[in-house]
């Protein structure tokens, strides 16, 4: 039996010519767990969108949509809402009501349930998903994590055939993600309801797939078992290769002809390595001379510091002292809710410690005034770049931050075109800035931060949401703007993104640093707060902490 | 502690509040208001715990004292003059035994709505309302999410405005407003283009489709039938006696108070247990327990 089945469908958006779906013909099996991939841009979310009517955006479409054998088009409202489940990115956006009990019931309501109905299928959901716990709580004291699971529980009381997601998990922590992923793979298999999930986060969700799709430019270039697809891929030399996971990767670089052997899982990356090194010396990881401890000059330090929200509240920060060196990229990482957030905030001055000191340049942030703490100095850019953004379009924005710099026009006008070529934002400069894809509109963010000039960039989890392309794209940005000495100090849940790009790692716990390193010396010393590529190689070599270290670790074997 | 009359159903707890509140306004007689005094201030202490005891004793006591001193020097009738101000205006018997019987009926009636906004959570009473009119229930319950929502996001946006040095508290005077202004913008902005993803998700779960019911948690079972059958017997007897002029009580010109009869202690016996039944019926609970637990 099959849920949907696509018919030559393609689409585009009024007033353009390009298609976002292009000639689309595939056909999905009822019960099937299938993950779509492919840069921003590339049409997972308008195809999605196709999956059910009410919420397929305006513009041309042709082709047939037929969805268990009929055309989609002529089913019902009601079968669709209830038949077809739909769960967005963000999980605030999407809760409605105020109790947990409430959203649960929402859908139900809307289709007209009884009471008794209700009833028993709302405690089936809170029974199936461990929602009892909270289920009489206001949603607005939930975590991230908890508010999916309950969009995502909302909608499966609605006993749906199929679930849609869009990027579900891009807003949350990895261990949130990981516990979603965790309950899509039960639903899928206890109840065989089909599964049709983008993402971006592909080492998780890759074991759990059993068809990935990767579109580009409204087209699907693979569509096969992951395995075969990632080799699919590897065979185009496609840029979505590298969103791959660290396993595959790490094999199709050291022996691209082993297509159907690809390791997908860190064991079974481990078993390959292990394979591949077997019977060779292992060799060395050459020593690269930015490696050595900085004597640069210090440009941030924290002595003491004793932070809480409330007078009577538990301390965020407890006795944290931390000082960072001009120049470097300083990466804070470690689990939710450790006080990461909080640390930056007090690094930025919009926060005032109880205890102790920060020091920025060498002066105490609290005693410096308005013009001396923003220009030429400090930026923060927020976790959601939203907050920031005032103008229709992207140029006018970033000219509004200028509007009493006291420079002249053409000065101005000079420093916005300097920041759009940095930040890359040349062909998105006219379009207002929520229009712009997650990507776009973090760097927009950060062309604002930049038009202060500042001399150390503070960034809040600058990764979140971003697939990766888009992150190569900031790090790229990142590195000319530490070249040109500027420091950046960065809170992220992004390890791997850190072992590849940050200087120096500092591991938050209970509001404190409990370790501070250069990048390889930390990820070496950790055995399990580590990258895949690590958890990997470590019992070959501990140093090794990319991808490119362990294949190039593996090619200086003999 | 658990509250076992904020556990009844909505229905009956919300008609207990709407009959002692306005009981405790109309009757001004000594007895009556001596009654309901002390049966909403025992409530709001077991209800709220020390907190409400700390409220009750340093504002609403001083509060009386001085409604009680106020009356008097500003009216002036009655028949009974004790002295004269210096104004040359009489202070009279009857003003200030006025003006206490209005403070305690004015605390009183504050003590009840303390305990109404203890026990009668929102989700309560977009319940009882939402039955009246289904469309105001989901209202009602969106408002509920949006405005602590809203608020957070308003920090939110100002938070990330100051680290840039652009919020309300940066700046000369002229630099606030429009910072102020532009955060309210940004708010606009941000609560439309998110409010369209609300939008998407409510009509994937069938927001607009025909026939919508009203779902709740609450169950009017048989204990709920008793207890609202006790109480309107003795809210009945209560509003007889205020019908019969049984507990009214006349101040001007001069005191008049209702004489003390057979049926009027009917009155005040009846109105006692409704004044003191959500005590009672949380003794009573707290006794079993007891009891329960001994046999353990």
């Amino acid at each position: 039996m099959e849920a949907y089945r696509i018919e030559n469908v393609s689409f585009s958006y009024p007033q353009t010519e390009r298609k976002a779906l292009d000639g689309l013909d595939f056909t999905i099996g009822s019960g099937q767990f299938v993950t779509l991939c492919g840069q921003s841009g590339s049409g997972k979310s308008t195809l999605l969108r196709q999956f059910k009517t009410i919420l397929t955006p305006h513009g041309k479409r042709d082709g047939i949509i037929y969805f268990q054998g009929e055309p989609l088009s002529v089913i019902d409202q009601r079968r669709q809402a209830s038949e077809i489940g739909f769960v967005q990115q963000n999980p605030d956006n999407q809760i409605v009501t105020d109790k947990v009990w409430h959203e649960l019931a929402f859908g139900l309501e809307s289709l007209g349930c009884d009471q008794r109905t209700i009833r028993l299928r709302v405690a089936e959901m809170a029974s199936f998903f461990g929602i009892q716990a909270w289920f009489h709580k206001r949603v607005a004291e939930l975590s991230g994590g908890q508010k999916q699971l309950l969009n995502l529980a909302g909608v499966m009381a609605m006993q749906p055939s199929v679930l849609v997601l869009d990027e579900p998990t891009s807003q949350l922590d990895p261990i949130a993600a990981q516990e979603f992923l965790e309950t899509l793979r039960r639903i899928n298999r206890d109840f065989g309801t089909t599964i049709i999930l983008s993402e971006h986060r592909l080492e998780e969700v890759l074991p759990l797939t059993e068809r990935l799709i990767v579109m580009d430019q409204g087209r699907i270039i693979a569509d096969a078992p992951p395995v075969q697809a990632g080799a699919v891929l590897a065979g185009l030399n496609h840029p979505m290769f590298t969103a791959m996971p660290a396993a595959m990767q790490i094999a199709a670089a050291l022996q691209p002809s082993s297509h159907e052997a690809y390791p997908l899982t860190i064991n079974e990356g481990r078993s390959w390595i292990g394979n591949w090194m077997n019977g060779k010396t292992v060799g060395e990881l050459p020593q690269s001379a930015d490696e050595e401890a900085s004597e640069a000059r210090i440009v941030v330090e924290l002595k003491g510091i004793w932070f809480r929200y409330e007078r009577a509240a538990p301390d965020t920060i407890k006795d944290l002292s931390l000082t960072i060196r001009e120049g470097e990229w300083y990466c804070i990482v470690g689990g939710n809710g450790t006080g990461k957030t909080t640390a930056l905030s007090l690094i930025g001055g919009t926060l005032i410690p109880y205890r102790g000191k920060v020091l920025v340049n060498g002066k105490d942030i609290q005693k410096q005034g308005l013009k001396e703490r923003f220009h030429r100095n400090l930026g923060l850019l927020p976790q959601n770049p939203q907050h920031l953004f005032l103008k229709k379009t992207v140029e006018l924005d970033l000219a509004e931050m200028l509007f009493d710099s006291g420079l002249s026009k053409e000065e101005q006008q000079r420093k916005v075109e300097e920041v759009i070529a940095l930040t890359e934002l040349k062909d998105v400069r006219f379009m207002h800035p929520y229009d712009l894809s997650g990507g776009e509109q973090q760097r927009a963010a950060l062309a604002k931060i930049l038009l202060m000039e500042p001399q150390i960039i503070l960034l809040d989890e600058p990764t979140k949401g971003l697939d990766a392309f888009f992150k190569e794209k900031l790090a790229d940005i990142m590195v000319k703007l530490t070249q040109q000495g500027v420091t950046i100090v960065m809170v992220s849940h992004d390890i791997e993104f850190c072992a590849k790009h940050a200087d120096t790692c500092a591991l938050f716990f209970d509001g404190d640093v409990v370790t501070t390193n250069r990048t390889r010396d930390f990820f070496a010393g950790n055995s399990f707060y580590t990258t895949a590529a690590n958890r990997m190689a470590r019992h070959l070599c501990r140093e090794a902490i990319t991808m490119e270290d362990v294949i190039r670790l593996c090619r200086s074997s003999h | 502690m658990r509250d076992s009359f904020a556990a009844l159903h909505p229905a009956v707890t919300f008609g207990y509040f709407v009959s002692m509140i306005a009981c405790s306004m109309l009757v001004m007689h000594p007895v009556a208001q001596a009654i309901a005094l002390a049966g909403a201030f025992s409530y709001s202490v077991l209800a709220k715990g020390a907190k409400a005891l700390r409220f009750n004793l340093f504002y609403l006591l001083p509060m009386l004292l001085i409604m009680a001193v106020m009356n008097p020097a500003f009216n002036h009738q009655g028949v009974t003059i004790l002295f004269y101000l210096k104004s040359g205006n009489p202070v009279t018997l009857e003003s200030i035994l006025y003006g206490v019987a209005a403070a305690v009926m004015f605390i009183t009636v504050i003590l009840w709505f303390s305990c109404y906004n203890a026990v009668m959570t929102s989700d309560k009473f977009i319940y009882l309302f939402g039955r009246v009119i289904p469309a105001l229930s989901l209202v009602l319950s969106m408002v509920l999410r949006f405005v602590p929502r809203y608020i957070v996001q308003i920090k939110a946006i100002s938070y990330a405005q100051r680290s840039i040095g652009r919020d309300m508290s940066q700046g000369s005077l002229w630099r606030r407003a429009r910072n102020g202004i532009h955060i309210l913008s940004i708010m606009t902005t941000w609560a439309l283009e998110n409010g369209m993803e609300t939008a998407d998700s409510m009509k994937s779960r069938g927001y607009g489709l025909p026939g919508r019911t009203s779902f709740s948690i609450f169950r009017f079972d048989r204990r709920d039938g008793i207890l609202l059958a006790i109480m309107a017997v003795l809210a009945f007897t209560m509003g007889a006696g205020m019908m019969l002029g049984t507990v009214s009580m006349r101040f001007f010109p001069s005191l008049k108070l209702a004489p003390v009869t057979g049926w009027s202690g009917a009155v005040y016996a009846a109105y006692a247990l409704l004044c003191m039944l959500p005590v009672m019926i949380n003794l009573q609970e707290a006794w079993k327990w007891k009891r329960i637990e001994s046999k353990m």
